[in-house]
């Protein structure tokens, strides 16, 4: 253990590391003040996909690491969709998903945001239609493009989105 | 004899049924008119799946199926169509009507179910878990997936081989480099050409930076979900920290495109990451191993008897936790690089975790001794048609891609996920324990929702 906390230690706090970008630090400060001034201080997202290929689970799941710690800006991840202000939408919509997602949605609070996360929600990104996909109807506040968003485009997005708020 | 897959085809005159087991392949043609077949259920339960979905997608019975129930046509989904059979050329098809779907429960006093998914508490891909209690201990559980059923083997028919490769790499993004080196490997059979060695080390440069991707993610999520977090800190920062040098040497963050006829890697940055990721897996390794609470929720939970998991065929991280010694990476151009199997024991979660900081470990080696600075280029000018399979070990397991080229197009493209069969094998492991179990059993195999559904 004495070791671990000796690397602890060595190691000090990711997050302020000044490898990072300026620029992203000061999209940090901005969404900080942002999600203090519309959200009390506590942005909650239920992330749903509806038949995505794991890559926008992958970096949003990212976001809560070290480097990025999404968490100190207020922004969390919840467990169920009546605790959320915004729901992050990825994947192409298959049939099979589409009744979940929409009960999903109707479960959330008002006043409620959708963002879609990744090229699948908007135009299906590389797929194709097919017999097994319906495709979004939810109305969709905010895009975040790219195949997948990396989480640095997740960050700047959700700045984004806060600024339309 | 292990079943790796069975799928059918449609010839248009007939139907085709195709069992590839690990020694042979055996085909039988079914007439249309009266489709059916002999079942393979009984004797090898990894067909469940297989057959129900030929049923679902096909129309085909099987004489003597335990299992008829519906697979990838959910609820809403209509019964009556047959998609994947070449006369069905739809593409909007509209909703039935709601008919309940019914779960394995088991019943009596005090039994109750608790019924999981599809959406899930953390951010993770759709699927449905029915679990039948009694109290704390799980009697049953039923898992039931394709929620993320895309129709991608249907998406991809009648296209031009080298069209669908921007699809196929996205089946299952966190296995996208094993599935690109099987369709390559696919699309050098139907060129005649050969894979070039020094081509070859390259790509199973990046196929292994992706298994260690893969593992450093579930090293600090299987603790997590033992509540041990600090494990979650630690490697998540090394899994951000490869992903980044994955988007350096390929120019993605998941190597999406890296599998190119002729590709260029910068071993430079990869030898100086690896080398120092050496020294904090090693560190990791001997932190944890000092965390009792860690070590008394990993031991004896979920246990995959190798009686089990060879019945069911399970490859993989979870046959060979299992002991069983299984492997595509097992041949002598791997031996020579120096790849290791990696085997535990009882196959308890405990034995997945060491299995994986194994791998790391020996993933590590074969990258170093992968460098190479020959610049060989693949050649491949047109298609033969004709029947291609391709085998890859991913970082979940060995993954099996099929596909028949008819007239210079795509006429039939099947691929059997690693977690296609290990899901099935999943609700083996969880009888001895308790609910709050899942979560860490189901991250210590950490199969794939998207590769499965297709």
């Amino acid at each position: 253990m004495l070791k671990f906390w000796e690397k602890r230690i060595k190691t000090g706090i990711l997050t302020e590391n000044l490898e990072f970008d300026k620029e992203l630090e000061k999209i940090k400060k901005s969404i900080k003040d942002k999600v203090k001034k519309h959200f009390a201080g506590s942005l909650a997202i239920r992330m749903v996909d509806s038949g995505s290929c794991n890559a926008c689970e992958a970096e949003c799941n990212a976001l809560s690491n070290p480097y990025y710690d999404l968490g100190r800006l207020g922004i969390h991840f919840v467990a169920s969709p009546r605790h959320a202000d915004v729901m992050f939408l990825s994947g192409v919509m298959t049939m099979n998903m589409y009744t979940h997602a929409i009960d999903c949605y109707k479960q959330m609070p008002n006043p409620k945001w959708v963002i879609a996360i990744g090229d699948c929600v908007r135009d299906l990104g590389v797929f194709e239609k097919t017999y097994a996909i319906k495709g979004n109807d939810l109305k969709i506040d905010h895009y975040i493009p790219g195949c997948p968003p990396t989480p640095q485009d997740i960050i700047k997005g959700l700045l984004e989105f806060l600024k339309t708020i | 004899m292990r079943l790796i897959a069975r799928f059918a085809l449609d010839n248009k005159k007939d139907f085709e049924i195709v069992d590839v087991f690990d020694k042979k392949i055996e085909r039988q043609k079914i007439d249309k008119k009266n489709p059916v077949v002999q079942s393979l259920m009984p004797k090898y339960p990894a067909a469940i799946w297989m057959e129900r979905k030929i049923r679902d997608e096909f129309g085909i019975e099987f004489e003597g199926a335990f299992d008829k129930r519906p697979l990838v046509k959910h609820e809403r989904f209509p019964k009556n169509i047959y998609p994947l059979r070449k006369d069905f050329e739809k593409k909007d098809i509209e909703f039935d009507d709601f008919k309940p779907y019914k779960y394995e429960e088991i019943e009596g006093d005090n039994v109750f179910t608790v019924p999981v998914g599809p959406i899930h508490a953390g951010i993770i891909e759709p699927g449905h878990f029915q679990f039948s209690q009694a109290g704390e201990r799980i009697l049953h559980l039923e898992v039931r997936h394709f929620y993320k059923y895309r129709g991608i083997e249907k998406m991809v028919e009648g296209k031009k081989p080298k069209e669908i490769k921007k699809l196929v790499e996205r089946i299952s993004a966190n296995e996208s480099i094993a599935y690109q080196i099987a369709f390559t490997d696919i699309l050098s059979q139907a060129g005649e050409s050969q894979i070039p060695s020094s081509l070859k080390q390259k790509y199973f440069t990046v196929l292994e930076l992706e298994r260690i991707i893969h593992h450093l993610t579930d090293l600090g999520a299987i603790p997590n979900d033992a509540g041990f977090a600090p494990a979650l800190a630690f490697m998540s920062k090394l899994a951000e920290d490869a992903r980044r040098v994955m988007a350096k040497i390929t120019g993605h963050r998941f190597g999406f495109g890296a599998i190119k006829e002729e590709i260029e890697l910068d071993y430079e940055t990869l030898i100086d990451f690896v080398s120092h990721l050496k020294k904090e897996v090693e560190f990791f390794e001997d932190w944890i191993e000092d965390i009792a609470s860690v070590w008394d929720r990993f031991n004896t939970t979920g246990a995959l008897s190798k009686e089990k998991a060879l019945k069911y065929g399970v490859v993989g991280i979870g046959a060979r936790a299992s002991g069983i010694k299984l492997d595509r990476r097992d041949n002598d151009f791997y031996k020579n690089f120096g790849f290791k199997m990696q085997l535990g024991k009882k196959g308890e979660v405990a034995d997945r975790f060491m299995v994986r900081i194994k791998e790391i470990l020996n993933s590590i080696e074969m990258i170093k001794n992968f460098k190479t600075g020959k610049n060989e280029k693949l050649c491949i000018k047109e298609f033969k048609d004709g029947e291609y399979m391709s085998f890859t070990e991913s970082s979940i397991g060995e993954l099996f891609m099929y596909m028949k080229i008819k007239n210079g197009t795509v006429e039939r493209f099947y691929v059997r996920d690693p977690s296609h069969i290990n899901w099935q094998a999943f609700h083996t492991t969880i009888y001895k324990d308790i609910i709050a179990d899942f979560p860490l059993i189901n991250k210590s195999f950490d199969l794939s929702y998207a590769g499965n559904d297709l």
